[in-house]
């Protein structure tokens, strides 16, 4: 696999980067900035999100709750003068990660320098939420109801 | 009476705080602190209970406010919602769609074959309440593998991991009102106080955020006779909702994160159709952070309750949306009842200097000598 053929949407990014520890997405991005200029289109900022949804009953909206939120936009030049844009938001508290995606946003979206790790970080990242979804789907393979085995009994448990 | 100083206490303060402390760690020598992860893991039920009380999906410092809070969850929602206080609200998401969500449960007890099918999930709804002596000296090296064991023997599936909605069948088949989505602004409770009467979706985010006993008690009275919802849970869903907003430089949707969440709907008594149309089933709604399945049918049981309150006037206090929404949230009931464990002095003598004065007066007229009722310038009766 290779980022030519990237089967990795953008708006996938964020999500396949959080799923690896902190500090190998921050070394990576630490990297990759060390021979590029790197500028805050807007400055990083951790806070809180309202999470809003719609009622399943009336589908009226309302707020859940609240989630954390961090978010970076940056601008990465190259010193031959190429230049990108990327940004990152994540469920976190920190904008310091928010701001290493967002670094590696724009390196792998221009394939700048260093673009080949960020592209091996997304396989990984891919990884890891394979491992998760399986255990989901094993969650529900386990407990799915398979009421054909009560035909023989219909209606001893219906209520 | 005079003024009573209050001086002196700091010390004691001080030690009090040191003392939770040390019961904390009294285990010494033997002891092993508690980390974060193994209070989100493990007492994962009791992660989701804080957090969604607090109404912080942040379920690492949910954990850590149970740690530090020694296992209160009253006290522990409460550290939450001070430190979401100091934090910068920075956006309002885009309405979350929930279909969206990927389910680790379903159940639907108002018909058992339901499209995509009945998935049990985590649930102790099949177990025995009988304690499990082994885990009282659990050994670590089973502990440990059991996850290991439990993957290896599940075949690969093809589940899905989203379900259509239960509540979408009966909607086809005309039995409920169809849903015809509104762009109201909702109400923030976080930043508008409750000034009644108040929009539904105050109430919902309200028992969102409420204590789960405080919310099953008043559903409760609900149920037991209190009311006539009588309901039957159309679709009881746990999963993960990816929460999705535009990336900031190409503006194509993204996804942040994830949240663990509870939703339920209910169907209850029908009525009339709008305008006279065909009688259909009406609904109730609840959702909330982590896993917490008796909060989710609590609320949707309570939004049913006070949707008949709103429309035609409380019969019942699971009705009246002053007293369900006034009463439920534990931050607030905590505190006013930790309240009066401060020092009331100035209060008390002044309820004592009444007192005396009415058993003077009292004993020099020969009058009710309990002071109830008693007013030397009204009728005695």
């Amino acid at each position: 696999m290779n980022v030519e053929s990237n089967p990795f949407p953008r708006h996938q990014w964020v999500r396949l980067w959080c799923a690896l520890p902190n500090d190998v997405v921050e070394k990576a991005a630490a990297k990759c900035a060390h021979s590029m200029r790197v500028d805050d289109i807007k400055s990083p900022e951790a806070g809180l999100a309202l999470l809003t949804l719609r009622d399943g009953a009336l589908a009226e909206p309302y707020y859940l709750g609240e989630i954390p939120l961090s978010r970076a936009h940056v601008s990465v030049s190259t010193p031959e003068g190429k230049n990108a844009e990327g940004a990152a938001l994540i469920m976190d508290d920190r904008a310091h990660l928010a701001r290493a995606m967002a670094i590696l946003d724009a390196v792998l979206a221009a394939k700048l320098p260093g673009w080949e790790s960020a592209f091996a970080l997304l396989e990984e990242g891919a990884r890891a939420i394979q491992k998760m979804e399986r255990t989901r789907k094993a969650i529900l393979a386990t407990t799915q109801v398979d009421f054909s085995l009560l035909a023989s009994t219909e209606g001893d448990e219906d209520e | 009476m005079g003024y009573v100083a209050i001086k002196g206490g700091g010390r004691a303060i001080k030690g009090a705080t040191a003392v939770l402390e040390m019961l904390r760690t009294s285990e010494g020598d033997r002891g092993t602190p508690l980390s974060l992860d193994v209070i989100e893991t493990q007492l994962r039920l009791l992660t989701s209970r804080v957090l969604s009380e607090g109404g912080l999906y942040h379920p690492p410092l949910a954990a850590l406010a149970i740690k530090q809070m020694q296992g209160d969850t009253l006290e522990a929602a409460f550290t939450l919602r001070a430190y979401r206080s100091t934090r910068p609200r920075l956006l309002e998401t885009p309405v979350q769609d929930t279909s969206g969500m990927r389910i680790i449960r379903r159940i639907s007890s108002a018909f058992k074959e339901i499209p995509g099918g009945q998935i049990l999930g985590p649930t102790f709804d099949y177990t025995l309440r009988l304690m499990r002596f082994d885990l009282v000296d659990e050994d670590p090296k089973t502990f440990r593998s059991f996850v290991r064991r439990f993957l290896k023997d599940v075949p690969e599936d093809r589940l899905p991991t989203n379900f259509p909605r239960v509540v979408d069948t009966f909607r086809a088949e005309g039995l409920l009102p169809p849903a015809s989505p509104r762009d109201i602004t909702p109400f923030d409770i976080t930043r508008e106080p409750l000034v009644f009467p108040v929009p539904r979706s105050a109430a919902l985010s309200t028992m969102a955020r409420a204590e789960t006993g405080s919310l099953l008690a008043l559903a409760y009275s609900n149920m037991r006779g209190f009311g006539d919802i009588h309901p039957t849970v159309a679709e009881l869903r746990v999963g993960y909702l990816p929460v999705l907003l535009p990336h900031p430089a190409t503006g194509e949707t993204m996804e942040m994160g994830e949240v663990l969440m509870t939703e339920c709907e209910v169907i209850a008594m029908y009525e009339e159709g709008e305008d006279g149309g065909s009688p259909v089933f009406t609904m109730g709604y609840g959702a909330c952070f982590g896993h917490n399945e008796v909060k989710a049918i609590s609320m949707a049981i309570l939004d049913r309750a006070l949707q008949k309150g709103m429309r035609d006037g409380p019969s019942n206090p699971s009705e009246d949306p002053e007293f369900v929404l006034l009463h439920i949230d534990g931050v607030d009931s905590m505190g006013f009842a930790s309240h009066y464990k401060m020092p009331h002095y100035v209060t008390f003598q002044s309820d004592m200097d009444r007192l005396r004065s009415t058993r003077r007066k009292a004993e020099g007229t020969g009058q009710d000598k309990t002071g109830k009722g008693y007013d030397p310038g009204g009728d005695p009766a």
